[in-house]
């Protein structure tokens, strides 16, 4: 699954900042299963499709329908530039397969140490 | 979506959907003939929509002078034009009072103000939706010199004692302005009774204008000191700025298409008959309360609102989740966050911000039912447990 592109962006009231992106398929019950691997999960499957919101505290969240070629993505502004790559790789790494994490997770560790260094100082 | 449900549009408070047919025509006539404008042409073939939208205005907010309707680009513009303009008079540092239900129209230019310390602020609280008339004579102090509220509460719906507070204002010799952003166009206004020293209005809200119009009622022109200078048109030998009315807070081109909407918005509003507007929305406000009530897990922030406004919240989910869903799934525009009315969501909801249905006359029965409907949907599918709200 790819992100094709944004198609709409809004700065939050909470200063987060919103992208909508296009996605080239839409997106499943699996790749927010997947998605647990990084963060947590909130599921409301008895609406629509099924509801999903990704958290990644201090990062990002992505909600959307299953079903939907859209997702809405929701990074913290402060340390966007430093984590919208990886939405862009989580996407992009899934497999409906069993996925190989392993060099997701080395990436995931590295934008961690760079994160809290922007937003802690450590 | 794969299955796209019918818009349901229920943002009205911020900018009202769909507008009279009306509305259009006005619109698509303005752009058929050159534009006409009183001083401004040799042309006399178009309409004087200025003219005639100051006259549809003044006749709906029964207002006595017609010229002392006002014309900006919207109700926060009106709203600095006036702060601005009445400060511009005081020669010391004053005191000025708003609310607490106030929206960012009104608080960011008076916090504006006292960061410059040009006025000293107080900010009157609200209890039960409303501004107690006893709380702002309590916060008078002997420097009050101004106090500017809201009309009708943005997110909570209630229309405030403008009355009583007016009355004790004046008692005191307080200069009063009124936010009715969210009221022209909903309830009957009259304001050769109504105790304000100017009215504020939006266009594209619930008078069905269309963005970039608004304006303002003032009963005395002179209590406020011109804050734009330019060309009106008339008496254009003089090299200062006419004084009288309306070009006194008037200069550069008006707003053609958008006072030809507003005119059109205004009269379609006196045809259908205020009373009746405003009773066709209490009942249909009152009929997604009643539903949404039957769901013990939803907070509903006024159960009495005079404004068809319903601001709610579903513990377990984020009021953007919410407004997420109801878009994604049921094609229910509504809005979420704070409103731009901080304030209020810190004594609400602790400032997480809710969830807010608006509707207009042009909402139906059949959308009151989908959107209840679709709201308890949502509430027994999420978990109060997760976050509460």
């Amino acid at each position: 699954m790819r992100i094709l592109r944004s198609v709409r962006h809004k700065v939050c009231a909470d200063g987060s900042f919103m992208k909508e992106f296009l996605l080239d398929a839409p997106v499943t019950t699996g790749f927010f299963s997947y998605l647990r691997h990084f963060g947590s999960v909130e599921a409301l499957p008895g609406l629509g499709e099924g509801f999903y919101k990704f958290e990644k505290p201090e990062w990002f969240s992505i909600k959307g329908f299953a079903g939907d070629t859209t997702v809405e993505v929701r990074f913290r502004k402060e340390v966007m530039d430093l984590t919208v790559d990886f939405v862009y790789l989580l996407f992009a790494s899934y497999r409906e397969e069993t996925p190989d994490l392993s060099v997701l997770k080395l990436r995931e560790r590295a934008i961690s140490e760079r994160v809290r260094k922007h937003l802690h100082g450590t | 979506m794969v299955n796209t449900p019918p818009l349901i549009y229920l943002n009205n408070a911020a900018t009202s959907w769909p507008k009279p047919p009306e509305v259009r025509t006005a619109v698509t006539e303005f752009l058929d003939i050159p534009a006409f404008g009183s001083g401004r042409t040799t042309g006399t073939q178009g309409e004087d929509y200025v003219t005639k939208a100051r006259g549809a205005l003044s006749s709906l907010l029964a207002a006595d002078l017609p010229e002392h309707v006002v014309f900006t680009q919207n109700a926060t513009d009106s709203l600095n034009h006036l702060i601005q303009g009445f400060l511009a008079g005081e020669k010391e540092r004053c005191h000025v009072l708003t609310t607490a239900l106030d929206h960012n129209s009104v608080l960011r230019p008076l916090h504006e103000y006292e960061r410059q310390h040009r006025i000293g602020l107080g900010v009157i609280p609200f209890e039960n939706c409303s501004v107690r008339p006893e709380a702002v004579e309590a916060a008078i102090r002997p420097d009050t010199r101004l106090m500017v509220m809201t009309h009708g509460s943005n997110v909570l719906g209630s229309v405030q004692d403008i009355q009583g507070i007016g009355n004790i204002l004046h008692d005191h010799g307080i200069y009063f302005i009124v936010d009715g952003a969210q009221t022209a166009g909903h309830i009957p206004i009259n304001l050769r009774d109504l105790p304000v020293d100017a009215f504020v209005f939006t266009g594209h809200k619930a008078l069905f204008g269309i963005p970039g119009t608004g304006g303002f009622y003032i009963r005395d022109p002179e209590a406020i000191a011109p804050v734009r200078f330019g060309g009106t048109g008339t008496d254009s030998f003089s090299l200062l700025h006419p004084r009288g009315m309306p070009e006194r807070f008037e200069a550069g081109t008006p707003n053609y298409p958008g006072l030809a909407a507003l005119a059109a918005g205004v009269n379609y509003i006196i045809g259908v008959g205020i009373d009746t507007i405003a009773a066709k929305a209490e009942r249909q406000t009152a009929f997604i309360l009643h539903e949404l009530k039957k769901n013990p897990d939803v907070i509903i922030y006024n159960e009495h609102p005079r404004l068809p406004i319903v601001a709610f919240n579903i513990p377990g989910l984020e009021s953007d989740d919410v407004g997420f869903i109801l878009a994604r799934a049921y094609g229910i525009i509504a809005r979420t966050g704070l409103h731009c009315a901080p304030l209020v969501h810190k004594e609400i909801d602790g400032g997480k911000g809710c969830v807010r249905l608006s509707l207009s006359w042009f909402t139906t029965d059949k959308e009151c039912r989908i959107v209840a409907e679709a709201v308890r949907e949502i509430a027994q599918n999420a978990d109060p447990a997760v976050s509460p709200s």
